[in-house]
């Protein structure tokens, strides 16, 4: 038909959490291809120019091509024995296949995790136990005079965080952007995002937590030791400072990353920052957002979390939902080799989990959802070739700010969708085990009336 | 005599294993045993599966093999004895109101979490969490003894709110974090962090640590409590030499950020008085 | 489906249809009560039993972003109250915000087949939409913050009357939305915009805004009206919790003129002060809310009732759940959503032995003990604010036997029933009858789902059985047979099958000429593009449109 260029408006860039949905896709339709991204950040515009649809096997079964019906009775098989399968990934597809991902964990009686478990779990963790304030990121576009980021490096990671939502821009009460804004940046280095700031504070590697004890000391106008300049780097005076800005803006944002999350500490460090926040609003009005990495997380949070009441690392063995990170969650499940098969979505842990954990996962039957070829994919028994969410499949994405989003796909793919494939191993893993798997003790239904 | 279970065949996934405590196998002859349920993965087994299982039981059971995959062991338990020849894995002991438990090797995480009572005892060392709160839950151990010989990791007596905890090595960051009462006792030295968002309760350390800056020093001290914990655990065989009996100690105060009725002791040696 | 079924030799209550007790046959044919069915239509015998409509919860906070952060916040809540899978059903956990599965289960469980969850910012009803997807066996729908939406503000201080009307519309149309939701009207831009201010009189100045709380109210009562909406508009007063605020919900009242408007957990609305004491010293002045309420038959409420024990605080009105931390030095959770809605949640015990928690559950029987039209004092606990669902048996069982009401009284702190007048009232026994009407005609008809909460041909064929019971929290806690459009879900008290309900929503017409006005503020102001904020059909699949006086009913279901 010749070439046909198309034009997708308000398309949605999944790369990252900031989940923009103000993409203005060119389509070359006849060789679907992106070839233009407007608005994309350099990291989206590698997305979607490197989502191009790629030659491969519909599925591999023990490296041998196949179809992915035979791809999803092997699946079914492996998924149906296992006495302590996982399912693991999930945070680059839709809501739509998380949900069936979820359900075939409950049917199997197996454990449901998300990459939320390697990135900002302590933060939801810490949430759990102490709460948090938060807002969507229109509030803070439209409202921060102070924007403090923590422990992140958005320049490099989530470029948009600054022009689209949180310092350049002009808002409602921000009618003059930065202008109108402090932007504190806390790190243990300088990197590309410093620049951005008014006020850089440099802690101490792993002094995090200290600085934020600190910081709600003074908020809360306690005593603080001005060993703390020796601890972390940062002097009693820079502290002071800092909280007295906090206390007398209009309405206070932290955003934060993994400088926290993934550092000593953990939990305890997004704890304490979270903390803070929450004391803050004694003064003003405060709010704190972990800053997501990949661009479903969010979505993944709380999919696991309506289901289940729990947001990652959920345990169905025993016939219900189950929760303890450390226990459940799949760096641990792997490194102590307590799987015996595994499902991999739209997740490669085989390039960056410790060595101990991808070693077992080599041990174990795997099978893996993919659009490319990864280390992951190339362990795997069963290894499905499926379509990208946003850039071919429909469905449903929340940003980090828990903000639900509808895609808008730029062309379609021959490969079938994440939630298609699942649905299918679904399907046949009822078939094979007649039902959901009963809980160990239960005694079976009486038998159902009939009419 | 008491019920003898001894491993032959290692589980090759997690086995819960809450049925072995002495009330659920009170009565029960070694071939009655053998025929429970556990949970084996997602999947029921009978126990007979695991371990050869001898004698009767009479409120002590002995367990014999390397257990680190048996999860819930002892969990719940309000009476009798369990010794486990071997180590053991997490969740010992969980939630349990009574009795004792012994383990000779190492224990996992979760060793006692929210215990209300009994005394577990771990020759080896133990993991993370070692009478701590469950997540999303503020109150940890609420009674009863948790003794570790060896070393032990991460928020030792999270959100503790009655009880002892004593270990016999290092023990890992945020011991007594969120503690509302209680004791935690360190021989060998603490991690970071120590005693982060304490309201009361007393850790104490035979070595100098840092604190946070919201810990202030307050005054050397020998405390009469020590005087009767210290004897109380070297009875239990924890080795403590008569120096720490005698002290004096450091006393530090703190959580500021919360009641600052918190304290944390540091036997005084001359070390230099290390500051957080 | 084709599937007929017959009841028969039970004990009817159809109030909608005038059926108090007598025992008739009901039939079902398709999904629906129709006036007989052929001979050899499975038979139910319901001897000993009582029949009524399924139960319609007209105010519960089930599904959306709010209730998604509650859930999370509380994993050591749903480690004590697990909800094992069948071979059918799928698991979760529980506690007084369960995950979705055991929320539906758990309400077809106590006989309730509809539902409306109370309070979505219009960002999250694609999240609310999809959560109700995940709630089995219920019909059910949302309603729309729209009590603190910065641009119909905006319209309403310019004097845009025609305007804001449209826009309404257009707003609770692209959300898929039941009906139009207020909290707290002005409080969200004093929360955000002045340092954790709040709203504390109808005729305070808003923050940045020429417009008061009484003006929003008025606005939003007229126009939900004009547009005919089954449920014109749901309203949480100023002020909730506070002493002396049986006033505000009185002004509050009084703006309906006439109108139609629905006045939700009104306990919470109902306080009085003791003269010359601190306002920390609440009174009950439910003799003067039942009072209005009795006197303006176009007013209605639900009680909101306050059940000791463990409950979960979960509001758009965050001022509130701010204060209540003083109470409960816990978790707290704050969550603000542009333009749109503030968010509130914070677990929380009443106490029987505390004076002012003890006054609330008093003043809630109170409530329903002086209505004099059960028709539209309706039956609610603000799920799980004022106590989980699963209370409601109990909470029927205090209205329905008033020895075991007395017997309650004397445990709870006796100061707090000096300062009411349920000792007054105390003789009163709700009926069946009035049971009925309370947890299912009054529900249904109050939200305009007129195939709802009755038993008449043409109903959808909701319906729950009970054994009767002396014990009526027993009675109520475990139906002997649930239908669901027909289907027998509960059969002699077992789950038979899975079930997925239907959303409703309405589709107010509106003039497409209004999104010209909208657009430009979400482009200059929102983070979310014009174009990707309606919700499309997808989310509502299966789903059912409910009419607007005026709009002719859609073909098909």
């Amino acid at each position: 038909m010749g070439d046909e260029i198309k034009t997708v408006r308000d398309a949605t860039c999944t790369f990252c959490g900031c989940v923009c949905d103000d993409m203005v896709l060119t389509v070359d339709v006849q060789n679907k291809r992106i070839t233009k991204a407007e608005n994309a950040c350099i990291l989206g515009k590698a997305w979607f120019r490197e989502h191009a649809i790629e030659e491969r096997p519909f599925a591999l079964i023990g490296g041998r091509e196949a179809t992915t019906e035979e791809g999803v009775e092997e699946a079914a098989q492996i998924l149906a024995r296992a006495r302590f399968p996982i399912i693991y990934g999930l945070s680059d597809t839709t809501c739509e296949a998380q949900r069936v991902a979820v359900a075939i964990g409950d049917m199997i009686g197996g454990t449901v995790d998300t990459t939320t478990s390697v990135c900002h779990g302590p933060t939801g963790i810490a949430f759990q136990a102490g709460g948090e304030s938060t807002a969507s990121l229109g509030e803070i576009k439209n409202r921060a005079d102070l924007v403090i980021f923590w422990g992140g490096n958005p320049a490099e990671a989530h470029p948009r965080l600054f022009t689209r939502y949180a310092v350049t821009p002009k808002g409602m009460h921000i009618p003059n952007g930065k202008k109108d804004r402090t932007i504190v940046l806390v790190d243990v280095r300088r990197t590309p995002s410093t620049p951005v700031a008014d006020i850089f504070i440099q802690v101490k590697p792993r002094s995090d937590f200290e600085v934020l004890w600190a910081l709600r000391a003074l908020v809360k106008g306690r005593k603080v030791d001005p060993s703390v300049e020796q601890r972390t780097g940062v002097s009693l005076a820079v502290l002071e400072d800092l909280v007295a800005r906090m206390k007398s803006c209009r309405y206070g944002a932290f955003l934060f990353g993994m400088g926290l999350t993934m550092n000593r500490g953990r939990h305890f460090n997004s704890g304490a920052l979270l903390a803070l926040a929450t004391d803050l609003n004694e003064f003003t009005h405060f709010v704190a957002k972990p800053v997501r990495g990949h661009g479903n997380v969010t979505g993944a949070d709380n999919v696991v979390s309506w289901q289940t009441g729990f947001p990652f690392g959920v345990n169905f063995s025993r016939g219900y939902p189950r929760f303890n990170p450390g226990e459940f969650t799949t760096v641990d499940t792997l490194t102590r080799g307590d799987a015996d098969a595994a499902m991999i979505i739209a997740s490669d842990p085989a390039s960056n989990f410790p060595k101990a954990a991808i070693e077992h996962l080599k041990r174990i039957p795997v099978i893996t959802l993919d659009p490319k070829a990864t280390h992951t994919t190339q362990l795997a028994r069963v290894a499905f070739t499926t379509a990208t969410y946003g850039i071919n499949v429909p469905g449903t994405v929340y940003r980090m700010d828990d903000v639900p989003i509808t895609l808008r796909p730029a062309f379609d793919s021959p490969y079938p969708s994440d939630e298609e494939v699942l649905t299918a191993i679904r399907d046949r893993v009822r078939e094979l085990l007649g039902g959901n798997r009963l809980p160990v003790g239960t005694r079976p239904a009486p038998a159902v009336a009939t009419s | 005599m008491s019920l003898e279970l001894t491993l032959h065949t290692a589980p090759t996934v997690p086995l819960e294993a809450d049925i072995l405590s002495p009330a659920r196998l009170g009565g029960l002859s070694a071939l009655a045993a053998a025929k429970l349920t556990v949970v084996y993965g997602n999947q029921p087994a009978e126990l007979g599966e695991f371990f050869k299982v001898a004698g009767a039981a009479n409120g002590e059971l002995h367990l014999t093999g390397d257990l680190s995959r048996l999860k819930q062991i002892g969990a719940g338990m309000g009476e009798g004895r369990i010794v486990v020849h071997g180590p053991a894995g997490m969740h010992l002991g969980a939630g349990m109101t009574g009795g004792e438990i012994v383990v000779e090797g190492d224990a996992g995480d979760w060793v006692g979490p929210e215990m209300s009572g009994g005394r577990i005892v771990i020759k080896g060392n133990a993991g993370h969490m070692i009478g701590s709160a469950y997540r999303g839950s503020a109150v940890g151990i609420r009674g009863g003894e948790i003794l570790v010989f060896g070393s032990a990791g991460n928020e030792v007596g999270a959100g503790m709110r009655r009880g002892l905890i004593a270990v016999g090595g290092d023990c890992g960051d945020f011991a007594g974090v969120n503690m509302l009462a209680g004791s935690i006792i360190v021989l060998g030295r603490l991690g970071w962090r120590t005693g982060a968002g304490m309201k009361r309760g007393t850790i104490v350390s035979m070595h100098p640590a840092e604190l946070l800056p919201t810990f202030s020093y307050a005054c050397n001290y020998c405390p009469p409590f020590i005087r009767l914990y210290l004897p109380y655990l070297s009875r239990l065989g924890l080795p403590v030499p008569d120096a720490q009996i005698a002290g004096p100690y450091q006393r530090w105060c703190g959580d500021a950020i919360e009641l600052n009725r918190g304290e944390v002791l540091f036997l005084d040696t001359g070390e230099a008085a290390l500051r957080g | 489906m084709g599937s007929s079924l017959r009841i028969v030799n039970g004990r009817v209550f159809d109030p909608a249809n005038g059926v108090n007790g007598a025992v008739q046959d009901v039939c079902i044919q398709d999904g629906r009560i129709v006036a007989d069915v052929p001979p050899d239509a499975r038979k139910i015998d319901a001897r000993g039993q009582v029949v009524m409509p399924g139960g319609v919860d007209i105010h519960c906070h089930i599904a959306g972003p709010k209730v998604n952060l509650a859930r999370k916040v509380q994993p050591e809540d749903h480690r004590l109250d697990v909800h094992p899978r069948t071979r059918f059903t799928r698991s979760g956990t529980g506690g007084t915000v369960p995950s979705t599965f055991a929320t539906g289960y758990r309400y077809a469980a106590m006989g309730y087949t509809s539902a409306m969850e109370a309070a979505v910012p219009p960002l999250g009803a694609r999240h609310t939409l999809e959560e109700l997807h995940d709630t089995p066996v219920l019909d059910k729908g949302f309603f729309v913050l729209v009590g603190n939406n910065v641009l119909l503000y905006r319209l309403l201080q310019e004097g845009r009357h025609e305007e804001f009307r449209q826009a309404l519309a257009w707003w609770i149309s692209v959300t898929k939305a039941y009906a139009p939701k207020l909290v707290n009207p002005g409080a969200d831009e004093m929360w955000k915009g002045h340092r954790n201010a709040n709203i504390t009189a109808l005729d305070q100045k808003i923050d940045s805004f020429d417009l008061t709380p009484r003006k929003v109210i008025a606005a939003f009562i007229e126009a939900g009206n004009e547009l005919g909406l089954p449920h014109p508009v749901h309203i949480h007063c100023n002020n909730l919790g506070h002493s002396g605020n049986y006033e505000t919900t009185l002004e509050t009242m009084r703006l309906a003129e006439g109108r139609r408007a629905h006045i939700t957990h009104i306990q919470f609305h109902s306080y009085g002060s003791v003269a010359g004491k601190s306002r920390d010293n609440p009174t009950s002045r439910a003799h003067d809310i039942a009072e209005f309420v009795n006197t303006h038959p176009n007013i209605s409420a639900d009680v909101g009732a306050v059940m000791f024990g463990h409950s979960t605080s979960m509001t758009a009105d965050a001022p509130l759940a701010y204060m209540l931390r003083q109470f409960s030095h816990g978790k707290w959770v704050n969550a603000d959503t542009e333009h749109e809605s503030g968010c509130g949640i914070l677990p929380f015990t009443y106490q029987d032995r505390n004076y002012t928690n003890a006054l609330q559950w008093a003043i809630g029987l109170e409530l329903f003990l002086l209505s004099k039209d059960p028709w539209r004092m309706v039956f609610s606990t603000d799920h799980p604010n004022g106590g989980s669902f699963m209370s409601y048996p109990r909470l029927i069982r205090l209205l329905m036997d008033r020895e075991f009401r007395k017997e309650q009284m004397a445990k709870v702190n006796q100061k707090a029933l000096e300062h009411c007048s349920l000792r007054d009232c105390q003789q009163r026994e709700y009926s069946l009858y009035e049971i009925a009407i309370i947890t299912r005609a009054a529900p249904a008809r109050l939200l305009g789902l007129t195939q709802k909460g009755h038993l008449g041909a043409g109903a959808d064929a909701d319906v729950t059985i009970y054994d009767e019971d002396d014990d009526k929290e027993r009675m109520f806690s475990t139906p002997r047979y649930v239908i669901k459009d027909g289907e027998l879900i509960i059969d002699d008290h077992e789950f038979r099958a899975d079930h997925e309900g239907r959303i409703l929503h309405v589709a107010p017409d509106y003039d497409p000429e209004i999104e010209r006005v909208i657009q430009p503020f979400f482009d200059d102001f929102y983070t979310i593009r014009f174009a990707n904020y309606p919700v499309d059909d997808r989310y509502v699949r299966g789903g059912q449109i409910i009419p607007t006086t005026g709009q002719a009913a859609p073909a098909g279901r």
